[in-house]
């Protein structure tokens, strides 16, 4: 009862109200109180009319996550909580530095095959929001070209399979591939590479 | 898609290295979590498809009614075929109360089943969607022309839905795409599926049932106090009570909650009493009383209570025993005992849709701190709880 008196039970970092864990499952950011009023009516009040220009007040909006942060592996959580933001950052990069009217394919390499899913499908649907002709066409190398590639660094593995796809005509002049991928299992970063006309480009 | 691929299957595994197994402690985890959050994660789905649905009657993806294979159903990493299942349930039904959408689903066994095609190039195993050209060389090409691909997923504190609609030719273009997204600081609208309108509607039309919902409210509770046996062991009777009166909240959020009341109990050969009381109670679980949780208040009460009857000669500072008590009876048969004390309450209130009640408190009575004919439940010193309570109040 005192710490809803005091407020303490809003204040979202940990203390006698949350433990670490709790803290850690919010998402918070800062919002100003002209938009944190728009938003949360009830909670934020409004801005005052004669408020001073400088004197800016800001409200901290802190939102549970959805699935605790432990409760999927800790790679594969890093990865889907910042799925948009990151993939939307390389299909703008990629599709800045690919211009033209290509066909777009798109694929992800990660262990987790439902992740990979995820990942492709957030690049597919990002890139045609952003008016690229996208296709759902996945292409393919036959299972000796597999065989080597899977032999070979990644550095080296996805410049020979981009080659290959062109020689083997899986994509012609008018396709592009957007490759995305972690390079190393470890990492939590998504990189991309570009295949046009069997060159290999990466773009982060 | 790619899972479909056999080929690239094999291409996946040997540009990454697999991921080693999870722990069974982090499996046992996320079972116990998942039937937690599963409801909020589907109800916040069904509204995802609500204003999918929406957006279909806005700006219908095709001109004419066009059959479509909902090929794919993706639900978030870590959960399973059941909140799959339910989700395709709900889409077809506000897809076929809707039929202005455009959109008509289709039944296509072959679209979705694993297909093997062996051509010129080689042989490749994948669902029937990704294969058109199987489909077609099986002659079990569908009706429709076109699949519908929705997958969820849980980003932090949103929760994202990515659609996605191919059409069902050889090089498989995406004929349409839709991110979709909501968050755990927005409710679930729960939209009903037949008058589909736009979540800023909704909304408006939400907060203004909260906005016209009125301050004031009048509770009639049942309850029951009963006391603890003081040294002669001599059980008082429990007190049924029945109150009423009104309640206001300080404002549309219901955080704070003034009330008062007045009630009366009444025990054959045993008591008559009433009692008038003044709560303050706050809410607990949140800034706002929701419409759709359970809201849990903390109170503090203080109220007059007067007892008539033989029950009240258990309120007095005089020790009485069974054979006084007898006696007091038989000698004075026309002399009615009464008692008046002030009390004060604390207690927790849980409320469902600020409609009905269910309550728990401890009471002292101060006048009675020397009384040896109650006991204490609870006996902090200074303060001592002789009564317990539990009531259930119906708020009109």
């Amino acid at each position: 009862m005192a710490l809803v008196l005091s407020g303490c039970a809003y204040d979202p970092s940990p203390g006698l109200s949350h433990t670490r864990r709790e803290a850690r499952n919010f998402e918070c950011q800062r919002l100003g109180q002209e938009e944190a009023h728009d938003r949360y009516p009830g909670d934020i009040p409004p801005v005052p009319p004669r408020q001073m220009a400088q004197a800016m007040t800001e409200a901290l909006v802190c939102e549970p996550r959805f699935i605790s942060i432990d409760d999927r592996a800790p790679r594969d959580e890093a990865i889907l909580s910042t799925l948009r933001r990151d993939v939307g950052a390389l299909t703008e990069l990629a599709s800045t530095l690919t211009p033209g009217a290509l066909v777009w394919h798109v694929d992800a390499f990660y262990p987790e095959q439902a992740v990979a899913s995820k990942i492709s499908i957030a690049a597919k649907t990002e890139l045609f929001e952003r008016g690229r002709a996208v296709s759902d066409r996945v292409p393919t190398l036959a299972a000796g070209d597999i065989s080597v590639l899977s032999r070979l660094p990644p550095n080296q593995a996805y410049a020979t399979a981009c080659t290959r796809y062109f020689a083997e005509h899986v994509l012609g002049e008018h396709d592009v591939f957007l490759g995305l991928m972690v390079v190393d299992p470890r990492e939590t970063q998504l990189h991309a590479g570009v295949c046009q006309a069997g060159k290999w480009r990466w773009v982060q | 898609m790619k899972r479909a691929l056999l080929a690239m299957l094999v291409s996946s595994v040997a540009f990454a290295n697999p991921d080693p197994k999870t722990p069974d402690a982090q499996r046992a985890q996320i079972e116990a979590v998942r039937a937690e959050i599963a409801a909020q994660i589907q109800l916040q789905a069904y509204d995802l498809i609500d204003e999918l649905v929406f957006e279909w009657l806005q700006n219908p993806p095709f001109g004419v009614a066009t059959p479509l294979v909902l090929a794919d159903v993706g639900v978030p990493v870590s959960f399973g075929s059941g909140l799959q299942a339910l989700i395709e349930n709900h889409l077809t039904s506000v897809v076929l109360k809707n039929p202005r959408s455009n959109v008509v689903l289709t039944h296509c066994p072959a679209c979705t089943a694993m297909v093997v095609h062996s051509g010129a190039k080689g042989t490749v195993v994948s669902r029937g969607v990704d294969s058109p050209e199987a489909l077609a060389e099986a002659g079990t090409a569908a009706q429709s022309k076109h699949a519908l691909f929705l997958d969820f997923e849980v980003e932090g504190s949103a929760m994202v839905l990515r659609v996605r609609i191919t059409s069902l030719e050889p090089s498989l273009p995406i004929v349409y795409a839709k991110t979709l997204t909501t968050s755990t600081g927005s409710a679930a609208l729960l939209r009903t599926g037949d008058r589909l309108k736009s979540a800023a509607d909704a909304r408006k039309e939400y907060t203004d049932i909260l906005e016209n919902r009125s301050t004031w409210t009048i509770p009639i509770k049942v309850g029951v106090k009963t006391y603890p046996p003081g040294f002669q062991s001599i059980p008082a009777p429990p007190f049924i009570w029945i109150s009423g009166g009104v309640e206001a909240g300080f404002n549309q959020a219901r955080a704070w909650l003034a009330s008062f009341s007045v009630g009366v109990s009444w025990a054959p050969q045993s008591h008559t009493a009433w009692s008038a009381q003044a709560r303050v109670a706050r809410l607990l679980t949140g800034t706002v009383s929701s419409l759709t949780h359970p809201d849990l208040y903390f109170f503090l009460g203080a109220s007059i209570v007067s007892v008539y009857g033989n029950s009240a000669l258990l309120f007095s500072d005089d020790d009485v025993s069974i054979d006084e008590l007898t006696r007091i009876i038989t000698n004075n048969p026309n002399q009615t005992p009464s008692r008046t004390f002030g009390a004060f309450q604390i207690g927790l209130e849980l409320r469902v849709k600020n409609r009905i009640g269910v309550g728990v408190y401890l009471e002292t009575i101060p006048a009675l701190a020397s009384d040896r004919n109650i006991g204490n439940y609870l006996n902090l010193g200074l303060l001592r709880f002789q009564t317990f309570g539990a009531e259930v109040s119906f708020c009109f």
